[in-house]
């Protein structure tokens, strides 16, 4: 469904060349929940990068069911990351003036009753049912992050990109949220693709790989 | 479900941070609205006021600086003078007090010497008569010689004026303050028509009167002759020398003073026969004698000068029908009274209503002589103010230049009346005054503060543009998660730039509409407490002032908060967002 093949992406600073991604084939099947691990600076993120969009690689292709970004134009890869995919971030970017709702309705395609009431029924299956008109002042850590992950599901993406999501929580809370993640795919509502530096957070994962110095490996 | 990322949403969101900043702005709009509207409000005063000319055109004598240093009053003082001197004459040592007591101590000698002689004795009787006549007649000149001491101080005051002058010829003031003297001491010094009349028939008497004894005294030499050729020896009788030179000489000084006199009353020369083409001239409605004159009344921009008509009855009647006008309280002014109907909003200025005073006895810039009672208050589209013809033109001391005439072209006419009307003037003393010309003239007056005005308003829209520019800078980076995350899960970049610029179109349409709607407050309140209580002129809802004037500002804030917005927006990376570990 989504792949990489011969990825390649180098930074340019002064004279010298970093390859943050060194030929890396990768597959993500529908459904499944692949993990990358590597200590910091290994590529992971830019990885995650790559295969959402958010980059287009200095070497290689893409494709996402069949497309591959090289034909897609930048405004076409825009609604394909607003439309496909949701994305979690080591930090969770809520919009501080809007309640844990609105912002959870932000991630939404569409905007009716339907959406919003599937929005809030996320919230209650993340434990914040009784939060929905908080402000992500008026939250901890943790809930804000889960508001994070609910905004990343509200319109049922294919593919769900996690970028360090537990990176800020502890142990039990990154766990939580791991859980969370796990569970949409578990419901067969789409792929996962989660980057962490911590193995323990990938125990439910099909497949987990090892980021070193822009190559892949089988962790 | 509504749209989290509506406008809403945003505003009332953020309000503590929105607020601020429509408050300055409405503020800044508010000061806009307020410069700018007392400032049209000063041109709006000065167009009604002088609005009259909108209809007529004045033909007045050219007015200069040297003309009122050389103006008929002077001549006058200096023909004074001469009569004083003459007057002298008359008055001292060998003049007509000494000739008289010669003259009646002739009969009391010829009484002593020749008791029997009766012819001799009637003569003598006669001459005492003639010379008792010829005393009663310098009882006239002592009321002039009175006034001539006046003069000299008079003359003083002139010549200092002239120092003054002479030392700061670009300062009006000392002769504006020696008119204003003038006018007040010259009406006390100068005789008037009757007190001329009558000492001019005094030395017209005077005249016959000294011939008659001067026969008297003759018919006396001769008796004296006979008597002594019969043989009586009477001694030769003392004949002083005929007074007739000395009263001829004051009589021609008189004359040159009466003639001088006149000449201030009467018209510059030309303006009858101007009156009389005028009126021949196509497409002229009428053509009035005018004798104009100013009233002082403070407009919003400084005080200024509020021209009267004077005319005759008809010629009232004819200028009130002609704008619109009609006396709303009181009367027209009487025929030969110094009496004035103004336009309502005048009298406000001047804070007065029937039976109240006006003239240089009350403002001393007001080029009326003494006072003038006001009997009519005018109403109507158009101020105007009235003055008799016949009171003005007959005072001494309303001088030539200010007798013109006016003439009222017919719509559609007026270009070409006042083409013809220039030609008919050509190069003779006298000047065409029009709606063009007056127009221009406070244009030009407004002109400097019209500059002013607009800077003000170019260094506020500036500086608010800085500022609210800098401030939106500082919310925008409050927010750069924000636009980061959007950007990152798939909100297009024009898409964002597109909500920031309905978000600051939305501040600075809510402050302009709120620093305009605070504006007509503010100026309605002024319009009612100041504006019309001071005969003054302002249009609180002058779409110029309230919409296109302060639009610069919202418009000016709103271009460069999202210049630089924008630009930001459009260089943003939304990774470099993300990775932020801040």
């Amino acid at each position: 469904m989504l792949s990489g093949y011969d990825l390649a992406l180098d930074y340019r600073t002064g004279g010298s060349v970093a390859h943050a991604v060194d030929n890396v084939n990768l597959a993500v099947d529908q459904g499944s929940f692949v993990g990358l691990i590597g200590p910091s600076g290994s590529g992971k993120s830019s990885l995650m990068y790559l295969l959402s969009g958010l980059k287009r690689p200095t070497r290689g292709s893409v494709t996402f069911e069949g497309r591959d970004y090289h034909g897609i134009p930048a405004g076409g890869l825009m609604r394909l990351r607003r439309q496909r995919f949701g994305f979690v971030f080591q930090q969770h970017f809520l919009i501080n003036y809007l309640s844990a709702l609105e912002n959870v309705m932000v991630g939404a395609v569409r905007r009716n009753h339907e959406v919003a009431a599937y929005g809030q029924e996320l919230l209650r299956r993340v434990g914040l049912g009784n939060k929905l008109e908080k402000r992500p002042y008026q939250l901890s850590i943790g809930e804000r992050q889960r508001v994070a992950v609910a905004r990343a599901l509200v319109h049922h993406p294919a593919v769900v990109f996690a970028d360090e999501p537990t990176a800020s929580l502890d142990q039990a809370t990154g766990r939580e949220v791991i859980n969370l993640l796990a569970d949409y795919r578990a419901r067969g509502e789409g792929s996962l693709v989660v980057v962490t530096h911590d193995p323990a957070m990938l125990t439910g994962a099909d497949r987990v790989l090892q980021m070193r110095d822009g190559k892949l490996s089988a962790a | 479900m509504g749209n989290p990322l509506s406008l809403w949403h945003f505003y009332f969101r953020n309000k503590r941070k929105v607020l601020p900043v429509i408050g300055i702005l409405a503020l800044a709009i508010l000061g806009v609205v307020v410069t700018d509207s007392l400032l049209a409000s000063a041109r709006e005063t000065a167009y009604a006021t002088y609005g009259s000319y909108q209809k007529l055109i004045l033909i007045a004598p050219r007015a200069t600086r040297d003309q009122d240093l050389a103006n008929p009053l002077q001549d006058s003082l200096a023909q004074l003078r001469e009569v004083q001197l003459q007057v002298d004459v008359l008055d001292g040592p060998g003049g007509l007090s000494s000739y008289y007591a010669a003259v009646t101590a002739i009969s009391g000698r010829v009484q002593a010497q020749l008791p029997a002689m009766r012819r001799l004795q009637t003569d003598a009787a006669n001459a005492r008569y003639y010379a008792a006549r010829l005393r009663g007649d310098l009882v006239p000149l002592g009321d002039l010689i009175v006034r001539v001491q006046r003069l000299q101080s008079e003359e003083k005051a002139f010549e200092q004026l002239v120092q003054q002058l002479a030392q700061n010829p670009n300062d009006p003031r000392p002769l504006l303050a020696y008119l204003q003297q003038h006018q007040t001491l010259l009406r006390t010094v100068l005789p008037d028509s009757a007190q001329l009349g009558r000492l001019q028939a005094a030395v017209t008497s005077a005249s016959s009167d000294a011939a008659g004894l001067q026969q008297s005294l003759q018919a006396m030499s001769r008796d004296t002759a006979n008597l002594n050729s019969a043989g009586r020896k009477v001694a030769d009788l003392p004949i002083p020398p005929s007074p007739s030179a000395t009263i001829d000489q004051f009589k021609v000084a008189l004359d040159h003073l009466t003639a001088s006199l006149g000449s201030i009353q009467s018209p510059q020369p030309g303006l009858e026969k101007l009156v009389a083409d005028s009126a021949h001239i196509p497409g002229t409605a009428f053509v009035k004698r005018d004798a104009y004159s100013n009233l002082d009344i403070n407009m919003l921009a400084g005080q200024a000068q509020f021209d009267l008509y004077g005319f005759d009855q008809p010629g009232m009647a004819q200028l009130l029908a002609l704008y619109g006008d009609r006396v709303a309280v009181g009367r027209l002014p009487r025929a030969d009274a110094n009496e004035i109907a103004i336009s309502e909003e005048i009298a406000r200025s001047r804070q007065v209503w029937i039976g109240g005073k006006l003239g240089n006895n009350v403002d001393e810039l007001d080029r009326l002589p003494d006072a003038f009672t006001v009997v009519g208050i005018i109403r109507g589209p158009t101020r105007i103010g009235l003055i008799p013809l016949d009171y003005m033109t007959e005072h001494y001391l309303f001088e030539r230049r200010y007798q013109g005439l006016v003439v009222v072209p017919q719509t559609g006419h007026e270009q070409a009346v006042h083409d013809q009307l220039q030609a008919l003037i050509g190069d003779s003393a006298f000047r065409l005054f029009d709606w063009s010309y007056i127009k221009a003239k406070i244009d030009s007056l407004i002109a400097n503060l019209d500059v002013i005005n607009r800077f003000l308003i170019l260094l506020v829209t500036i500086v608010l543009a800085l500022v609210v520019g800098l401030l939106n800078n500082l919310f925008f980076r409050q927010r750069m998660n924000e636009f980061g995350l959007l950007a990152a899960v798939g909100y297009s970049r024009w898409g964002l730039i597109l909500r920031v610029v309905w978000e600051s179109l939305g501040v600075t349409l809510a402050s302009w509409l709120i620093g305009v709607g605070l504006g007509v407050a503010v100026l309605s309140w002024f319009n009612i407490s100041f504006i019309v209580p001071h005969g003054l002129l302002m249009n609180v809802f002058d779409w110029n002032v309230l919409l296109l004037h302060t639009l610069p500002i919202p418009l000016m804030v709103f271009l460069f908060g999202m210049g630089t917005v924008g630009w930001q927006l459009l260089r943003l990376d939304p990774i470099s967002i993300i990775e932020r570990r801040d």
